[in-house]
């Protein structure tokens, strides 16, 4: 099994990513104007208590200091005290990580589970009426702003149908898939005709090929070929592109957080950025760095996995 | 009807959960609001979301009384008050306890107050400076030695910042109380899940009988407005606060819930930087005023839902006085106010908050009608956190802002706003009247209440007069709630009755 073995050096080269990730994040939030300590504590504050905010949490030092206290206690697994929440940033955002993952899979799953059978039943007669409407679906899809589509499900499902709560994100594993439904869905009717329309692509491309032929000359029944064969050497092109959607998505998930209130990484994002909190924006940053590095080193792991011949 | 096969499964879920919620007598009150709090720590903020969820979580020394022109006792009974009027006598009631069940005595009191008074970053400590000395002679006294007379002192000590808090568990806590707090309001503070929902119960120990009425209360983060109003139209909250004012009237036609436009503090202003000639000119100043139509506003804005300011002490508040000077709507006069003053080609800036589209729209409608009157208004977004720092700096011509009240009496928002001799520089715009200075000092330290109203019509006369800054509208609170919720309700000050409301499903 040795063609796995980036897996093994794979996380020392994603060191000085993560480095990188913050000083860039680090010096951008710092060029925002805006003081955080007169934001956070209003028009009616003192001079006085805005220098001692400044200096308590260090804001009063040369921007090269600030980095170097923040990077030693990052390696000692501190992340410091936010400003605005007066409370550890650790505390801050460990509750926020649960949901925007329980998220992000759920609406991965359900982009999956509705890609693959809507790309596969459209490449099986291209230009068949059940490929024409495929082809209007992820074309409507790919339009449709999150923001108004979630208010449009919440009208269908929630006010209408009464189906799924409007917003929230519940208690309990199955109360979470419940309250997510609709966000998940947010996210699938976005993601799902990205992949429909290159697995589609990839399937009418595929079955050109010569060994399709070959195994039509052989007998092998239409079926088997289809989705013994084209199907599974169609994946790679799909599972990569997955990849990159999923990073972006990470990001994206801060518009999808908001319409349906799920307490998130991207809602303490803006709140942060909003308020300053340079160090909650540090370590949020650095979540979503490292899920997106995550993530790729996934696909990395299946691309290697269905296809003997790829090395990394 | 391609979503058919949603239902089994949704219904299903709906099934599973639907049910589970089995809860006591007095019923769970779900509050949809548009930001969570950072900290329920009560010197450490002057937030309204933290505010709003501390009111109720903490009891005073006093309470602003019902109609609004005083104070009444809350953890206090009674309280004397010495001839120098220096010393005051504070008597607590018998058997008061912090919602933890431990005892609350005066000693506690004194930790509190003087914690206002002197931790550095205590954000309304200059209001308790005036404090030279707090004691707790016995378990159920407190006595309050001040530097010198001061009228707005009993109504700064109903103030949020001066709630009551338990010595020791604020000591064992330190930083991490304001994640964890104890009081001795009519509500405990259950769990707090950041981003998503405070939970507060009942508070057993709560020292008023029959309060409150509900078991539990959850203030839920529904940070998008169509978000939070569906929500509350699907019965998944039983009210929602900051309604926009361009939804208003369709919830009013709404069968099920009811809007709650409970009159304001809220006064929103043009701040004028009179260090920027020629707005040093009162002439050019009244000008603006006399441009500017503010039904207008009132009526694109706010959709009809306000009135026009007409001082800065707001209408209903200690010491309104509703004949201050006039500028009526009259681009005539503007123009020939512009000439006198020997002002041609004026181009101003105005700094807005991006993203505020009540400051967005509002701009665009100054620039139209500065326009009329030959005046070039240049709207400059700046991103929310930047603006305070701008105008503290004094880098602006004009700029849209608000203010409310944290306590009744006048004296707070006169010494930020017009007084001109410490750092709020007149709430950053420069103006200094000496003579308005003198009254406001005066205001503070005169007891007779006649006289101390006076003094404040005088001041609000002149400060209008001189055109400190333009008042634009009052505006009341939009909240909305179902029909079977009842008290629902917040006074001026911004405090929510929750301890009165009841829940009759």
């Amino acid at each position: 099994m040795h063609r796995f073995k980036f897996v093994l050096y794979r996380p020392i080269q994603l060191l000085p990513v993560l480095i990188g990730v913050s000083i860039v994040t680090f010096i951008l939030v710092q060029l925002i104007p805006g003081d955080p300590a007169r934001i956070l504590l209003g028009a009616k504050a003192t001079p006085e208590a805005i220098a001692e905010v400044r200096e308590k949490f260090g804001l009063d030092q040369p921007l090269v200091l600030q980095y170097v206290h923040f990077m030693k206690n990052l390696l000692q697994g501190e992340l410091g005290r936010s400003i605005i929440y007066r409370a550890p940033v650790l505390s801050v955002v460990e509750q926020r990580v649960a949901p925007t993952l329980f998220l992000l899979i759920y609406g991965v799953v359900l982009s999956v589970l509705l890609a693959v059978p809507l790309a596969l039943a459209a490449a099986w007669r291209a230009g068949s009426s059940v490929d024409q409407a495929v082809r209007v679906f992820s074309t409507a899809g790919i339009g449709l702003p999150a923001f108004w589509l979630g208010i449009m499900l919440m009208l269908l499902f929630s006010i209408e149908l009464r189906l799924f709560p409007v917003s929230g994100y519940g208690e309990g594993a199955l109360s979470h898939l419940h309250h997510l439904f609709l966000p998940a869905l947010t996210i699938s009717i976005a993601l799902a005709p990205v992949l429909v329309r290159n697995l589609r692509a990839t399937l009418l491309a595929q079955l050109e090929s010569d060994y399709v032929s070959a195994e039509r000359a052989k007998g092998l029944p239409e079926r088997a070929i289809y989705l013994g064969h084209v199907f599974r050497n169609s994946l790679i092109p799909t599972v990569n592109l997955l990849g990159v959607n999923v990073s972006w998505l990470i990001g994206g998930t801060v518009v999808i957080e908001s319409v349906y209130s799920v307490p998130g990484l991207g809602q303490l994002m803006v709140s942060s950025i909003f308020g300053r909190d340079y160090l909650v924006v540090q370590a949020v940053t650095l979540m979503f760095a490292i899920g997106v590095i995550l993530v790729n080193f996934f696909v990395d792991i299946v691309t290697v996995a269905l296809d003997p011949r790829v090395e990394m | 009807m391609h979503f058919k096969w949603l239902l089994p499964a949704g219904a299903a879920f709906a099934a599973a959960f639907g049910a589970a919620s089995a809860f006591a007598d007095g019923g769970t009150l779900k509050i949809g609001r548009d930001q969570d709090s950072n900290t329920l720590d009560p010197i450490f903020t002057i937030e309204n979301a933290d505010i709003w969820v501390l009111n109720n979580m903490n009891a005073k020394l006093v309470e602003v009384n019902e109609d609004m022109t005083g104070v009444a006792p809350d953890l206090a009974k009674s309280w004397d008050i010495s001839e120098d009027k220096t010393t005051y006598t504070f008597h607590l009631r018998e058997g008061l306890k912090f919602s933890d069940g431990s005892a609350l005595t005066a000693s506690d009191v004194e930790f509190s107050l003087e914690r206002l008074r002197d931790e550095k970053e205590s954000v309304l400590r200059s209001m308790f400076q005036v404090m030279e000395d707090v004691k707790a002679p016995d378990e159920h006294t407190v006595v309050i030695e001040l530097e010198h007379p001061s009228a707005p002192f009993l109504s700064a000590l109903a103030v949020f910042s001066a709630s009551i808090l338990p010595e020791d568990v604020v000591k064992e806590r330190g930083d991490d109380f304001g994640t964890n707090p104890v009081g001795a309001g009519a509500f405990k503070f259950k769990t707090w899940e950041r981003g998503n929902r405070i939970v507060l119960e009942k508070n057993p120990h709560y020292h008023k009988d029959g309060q409150p009425k509900v078991d539990e209360v959850q203030w839920l983060v529904e940070a998008n407005d169509n978000t939070r109003i569906l929500k509350l139209q699907a019965g998944e909250i039983d009210a929602a606060i900051f309604i926009p004012f361009s939804r208003v009237e369709g919830l009013q036609n709404d069968p099920n819930v009811q809007v709650h436009l409970d009159p304001s503090s809220r006064e929103d202003h043009v701040l004028i930087n009179h260090e920027h000639p020629p707005l040093d000119n009162v002439k050019v100043r009244r000008a603006l005023y006399h441009a500017i139509d503010r039904e207008g506003i009132i009526d694109a804005v706010l959709f009809g839902h306000g009135t026009v300011a007409t001082s800065f002490v707001p209408k209903g508040q200690m010491f309104h006085n509703p004949d201050t000077p006039t500028y009526d709507y009259d681009p005539d006069k503007a123009r020939q106010l512009l000439d006198e003053a020997g002002v041609e080609d004026l181009t101003l800036e105005i700094i807005t908050a991006a993203g505020n589209e009540t400051q967005q729209q509002t701009a665009v409608l100054l620039q139209n009608m500065l326009k009329q009157v030959g005046i070039e208004l240049n709207i400059v977004k700046q991103e929310p956190g930047q603006t305070w720092d701008t105008i503290v700096q004094g880098e602006y011509d004009l700029s849209l802002n608000y203010w409310t009240n944290d306590i009744i009496d006048p004296d707070q928002k006169a010494t930020f706003s017009v007084y001109g001799e410490n750092d709020a520089k007149s709430y950053y715009t420069r103006y200094h009247n000496p003579e308005v200075a003198k009254l406001v000092e005066k205001g503070r330290t005169v007891l007779d209440a006649e006289k101390r109203r006076d003094i404040y019509y005088k001041i609000q006369e002149m400060a209008k007069k001189d055109v400190h800054w333009i008042d634009l509208y009052y505006s009341p609170f939009r909240n909305a709630s179902h029909q079977y919720v009842e008290n629902f309700h917040q006074t001026p000050m911004g405090r929510f009755t929750l301890e009165m409301t009841e829940i009759n499903k």
